[in-house]
């Protein structure tokens, strides 16, 4: 069944983890509204190993908040954590060309 | 009816019906509401039995292909008179009376059919042709319209069209469980 989307920030002291939960969709909308001022280090890394369907909504919203974090926070962005699928649409889609895939440590 | 080829172009129009006589039984489960998306796609989903790489990654493309399909036929097929989306994405809604949406799907062991049609009507070979087009450019422009079809003509072997204007608008093909191709989802 349909897992409940939440977004949860660890902050390190040089980076920031966001992990992300659920599937993201358009219910995802208002998560993503907050989590750009919640972001205060100049390294973020986005966590999808909790993650599950990604559909072309939520394409848009992380293209969007990459972007965003990017612009605004003058952060750098990686992933991490991204299965089979996911990681198909997102070089589809070239999120991997805004924030590159690395391996967890 | 048409199928786009992997240049984008539509490549036959008309074209005869996909045959579904290999598969011994076709599921059809109607939409009622928004509310109903999440139990069709397990329902999918629980038709691949498996439990291997392969079986894994055929259910994680259809559940993306049936919520993709579901979502356009939810909240894209609908339209006004002047041709606005009548539903945003997200938003709870039942069916109008006299408005269906049914998925249709049959997995044979080896590939998936799957089927979403809708009683709109609205989707031409132009929009779609013009939707994949757009989505070929890596751009990564954010609010991009048409993403979803473009990711159904990129995973679907014989992805189709089917348009009755004003009338009705299926939209399939078939997930092939190990894909020989990059086209159609191997990696």
């Amino acid at each position: 069944m349909e897992q409940q989307f939440k977004i949860e920030i660890q902050s390190g002291t040089t980076s920031d983890t966001v992990h992300f939960h659920g599937n993201i969709d358009s219910h995802a909308d208002s998560h993503f509204e907050e989590l750009n001022r919640k972001i205060s280090k100049k390294m973020v890394v986005f966590d999808f190993s909790g993650v599950g369907r990604i559909n072309s909504m939520g394409i848009a919203l992380l293209l969007r908040s990459i972007k965003s974090i990017k612009t605004e926070k003058d952060a750098q962005i990686s992933i991490q954590g991204v299965n089979q699928i996911n990681s198909m649409l997102f070089k589809m889609t070239g999120i991997y060309l805004l924030a590159p895939e690395t391996k967890r440590l | 009816m048409f199928n786009l080829s992997k240049h984008g172009r539509v490549i036959c129009s008309p074209a005869a019906p996909i045959s579904c006589s290999d598969f011994h039984e076709i599921h059809e489960w109607p939409v009622q509401s928004s509310e109903d998306k999440e139990e069709i796609i397990d329902r999918v989903g629980r038709l691949i039995a498996g439990n291997d790489e392969s079986h894994e990654f055929l259910r994680q493309r259809a559940a993306l292909m049936a919520d993709e399909m579901l979502e356009n036929a939810l909240y894209c097929a609908p339209r006004d008179t002047s041709g606005n989306q009548i539903y945003a994405k997200g938003e709870k809604r039942s069916l109008v009376p006299g408005e269906e949406i049914v998925l249709r799907c049959a997995f044979d062991g080896e590939k998936l059919f799957l089927e979403v049609s809708d009683s709109w009507g609205k989707l031409s070979p132009e929009t779609v042709q013009g939707y994949i087009a757009i989505n070929l450019a890596h751009d990564t422009s954010t609010d991009r319209a048409g993403r979803g079809l473009y990711f159904m003509w990129k995973f679907m072997k014989d992805f189709y069209v089917n348009l009755a204007p004003g009338l009705k608008t299926s939209v399939g093909g078939f997930l092939l469980l190990n894909p020989d191709s990059y086209e159609y989802g191997a990696i």
